[in-house]
């Protein structure tokens, strides 16, 4: 009894040792000696860039004992504005150009010599820590005020905006009338844009390849019919979701006039019309309360009769598109997805179908675009998988043409081209090449509207069948979808990289869930269901 | 006896949590620490340096990441823009970073010609042969360079890929890449 006594006292003395042990582990502050520093960081300054850099945070420092200024590493600062710098150790002397300025710098002087003129600033210049440290003021009150870098500091806030920003969605305004309230974007281009209602009492509007300043358009208080606007912003493009007041009845979206006289932008108009709201006994909106889509996009649609089909299986031959860990080939999975589809179209749509490639051969990119046009398909679908450098990604997207210049440019490229044409009836052949690609181009984007329709219809109908990530409907620059005489999608069904997905693509149930999800989409295509719905 | 053999069992249960309990602490901390490492500290290091923005792919291919790095500013252009090439080619630091340059991608040169705002970039034919393919990791082989050169050369317009000596029609099969492409509106 007596030694079981005793280890069982050991044991409780071993066990308070590791007590107090996983204490002191959690609680000890290593976190302090491991940024261990002679400077002391008192604030930090955010930095967001224009260019498309992520936001930063960077450390200020208050090196003097006497003064309450700020400093900022020159490493930092050269960092920042992507500046040139050049450090002399023996002169003391650092140089910093930055956007083609030259500041010149002296270890404890308060001489900064600008283009070669003396500029005074308040503190001196600092070598602390094996940095050079400079004080804040020369962004604030030298940086800040030069013309040479487009730079915002909010001095309250300490906030640094650098460089201009290359926004196409510029701004927004309401105004409200007696009928309702508009909402009036300006726009540097005609970009292409796309509305749903899903969800009652929310407009969301994206904008494809926009590029918008999400703080500043938040920040834009709501009026009338409109109650709060929120953008956001992807890779991609820009998001608008509009919050509107339940007494609006319908809504109008629609391009007009040019932004303003000289920029030849474009203003898009929301228009919020007042009412009661209606009940819609539309099957397909499960009774939910819907404000009206009187127009859901732009441009009229011409009625496109679907007859026959183009599918084109992505890749073939020596291009045997991506290739799975275990040896999955994209060029077979996309013919047999293919094959599955044209059976189903022709049973279900009594459609006819063509594929641009019925064995494993290549067909040139360009070829297959011929074959759709010279067999007179009313709608072009290319299928693919995708594929990824990390497992992690996945799931399906759908893609219409993004043209490889913007109409403007096409036009006057195209106008260039048709007098150079004539006054050289002996063409050189590269122009020709020039010409012949311009009007390839321009094919495609009579029919963008319809493309753009088809792919959000897909991307839906998709949606509601699998059990992958949406990705969305995004514009590319596509090769095969260039020079169609037809509405063009191309269909990443899902990513070979991704294990997950690489079995579901060797799955028929989910092929088949796929192809359905396609001839639906055709089907409300061909029906016109395009005025009224949901996505 | 039995109350004792309890107690026994009871004690080492409770030790059993303890040591658990105390590795589970020691590693998120090891974590916390790795995670919150201090800035890069760089000393200011003689020559002229230029600080540099470097763009890759996230890991679910729907996004840019920016990373930066020095170079030496020295012969022009051209030199600017091969050594930011080959940085990018070096790969990212961030673990969350992923380059959708194919391995063993080199550049072999950079030039422009008469135009002064078309820079040629003249690969090796790894950018090509070694290209695991799928149309998210063609898009973003072109993505990162154009947007690299976008952001620390805007007197660059365009960029025309090269490999090994010739243009090329594409570099994984659904981008034309034989004419020279807009850094700011390729998409
Ligand atoms: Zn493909």
């Amino acid at each position: 009894m007596d030694n079981k006594n005793i280890s069982n006292r050991y044991k409780m003395l071993f066990a308070g040792i590791l007590v107090v042990a996983a204490v002191f582990l959690a609680v000890h502050p290593c976190r302090a000696q491991i940024i261990a520093k002679e400077n002391e960081e008192v604030k930090t300054l955010g930095v967001v860039f224009a260019d498309g850099r992520k936001t930063e945070d960077i450390s200020l420092f208050k090196i003097e004992s006497d003064s309450d200024e700020l400093f900022i590493s020159a490493y930092d600062l050269a960092r920042i504005f992507k500046a040139t710098k050049y450090w002399k150790p023996g002169r003391k002397r650092l140089v910093v150009k930055i956007a083609a300025k030259k500041y010149i710098f002296t270890l404890d002087t308060r001489v900064v010599m600008i283009e070669n003129q003396p500029v005074l600033l308040r503190m001196p210049v600092r070598y602390s820590d094996g940095f050079v440290m400079i004080p804040l003021e020369f962004i604030r009150d030298i940086l800040a005020k030069s013309r040479v870098e487009k730079v915002d500091f909010d001095e309250k806030r300490l906030v640094l905006t650098i460089g201009a920003p290359s926004y196409n969605v510029t701004g927004i305004i309401f105004d409200e009338s007696i009928e309702g309230t508009r909402a009036v974007l300006t726009l540097t281009d005609e970009l292409l844009y796309h509305v749903d209602n899903e969800i009652p009492g929310l407009l969301r509007l994206k904008i494809y390849g926009g590029k918008l300043n999400t703080l500043k358009i938040s920040a834009t208080e709501g009026k009338g019919l409109f109650k709060r606007v929120r953008a956001e912003q992807t890779e991609y493009d820009s998001y608008l979701f509009f919050e509107v007041e339940q007494s609006a009845s319908s809504f109008r979206v629609e391009f007009m006039g040019p932004a303003d006289e000289d920029s030849g932008g474009r203003k898009l108009v929301i228009f919020l019309e007042k009412g009661e709201l209606p009940e819609i006994p539309d099957a397909d909106f499960a009774g939910r309360k819907m404000v009206e889509i009187l127009q859901a996009s732009a441009g009229e649609y011409r009625k496109i009769e679907v007859k026959r089909i183009i599918i084109d299986p992505g890749h073939g031959g020596p291009d045997y598109g991506r290739i799975s860990e275990s040896g999955v080939e994209e060029k077979q999975v996309n013919l047999e997805i293919s094959e599955m589809l044209k059976r189903m179209l022709i049973e279900r749509l009594g459609v006819e179908v063509v594929l641009t490639r019925r064995t494993d051969k290549l067909v040139p990119l360009d070829q297959r675009g011929e074959i759709a046009n010279v067999q007179n398909g009313d709608i072009f679908i290319s299928i693919h998988c995708n594929g990824w450098f990390k497992p992690e990604a996945g799931g399906f997207e759908t893609f219409f043409l993004a043209p490889a210049r913007n109409e403007e440019e096409s036009h006057q490229a195209a106008h260039e081209n048709s007098s150079i044409r004539f006054e050289n009836p002996g063409l050189d052949p590269e122009k020709l090449d020039e010409l012949n690609f311009i009007l390839w181009d321009m094919v495609q984007n009579e029919f963008i509207n319809e493309s753009s329709k088809l792919a959000e219809l897909i991307q839906k109908s998709l949606d509601d069948r699998v059990s992958i990530r949406n990705r969305g409907v995004r514009q590319a620059g596509f090769r095969v979808l260039r020079g169609l005489k037809m509405p063009a999608v191309l269909v990443e069904v899902a990513f070979l990289s991704n294990p997950r997905e690489e079995k579901l693509l060797l799955d028929n149930r989910f092929r088949k869930k796929v192809c359905e999800g396609i001839v639906e989409a055709v089907r409300r295509f061909r029906e016109k269901d395009m005025i009224v719905e949901g996505r | 006896m039995i109350k004792n053999d309890l107690g026994r069992k009871i004690m080492f249960v409770l030790l059993a949590l303890l040591i658990i309990v105390t590795a589970i602490i020691i590693i998120v901390r090891r974590i916390d620490l790795k995670e919150e490492e201090g800035p890069r500290v760089v000393r200011e290091v003689p020559g002229e340096i230029r600080t540099v923005t470097l763009f890759f792919a996230n890991s679910n291919a729907d996004g840019l990441l920016s990373e930066t790095r020095d170079i030496t500013s020295e012969g022009g252009l051209e030199n600017e823009v091969k050594q930011v090439i080959a940085a990018l080619l070096a790969g990212p630091e961030d673990k969350k970073g992923v380059s959708a340059i194919p391995v063993g991608t080199e550049i072999n040169r950079v030039f422009r010609v008469e135009d002064k705002e078309t820079v040629y970039l003249d690969f090796n034919r790894a950018l090509v042969s070694n290209h695991t393919g799928g149309s998210a990791g063609e898009y973003y082989t072109i993505k990162m360079i154009l947007k690299t050169i976008e952001v620390n050369f805007p007197q660059v317009a365009k960029v025309q890929f090269i490999v090994a000596g010739y243009p090329v029609n594409t570099i994984a099969g659904h981008y034309k890449v034989d004419t020279p492409l807009s850094v700011r509106k390729w998409r």
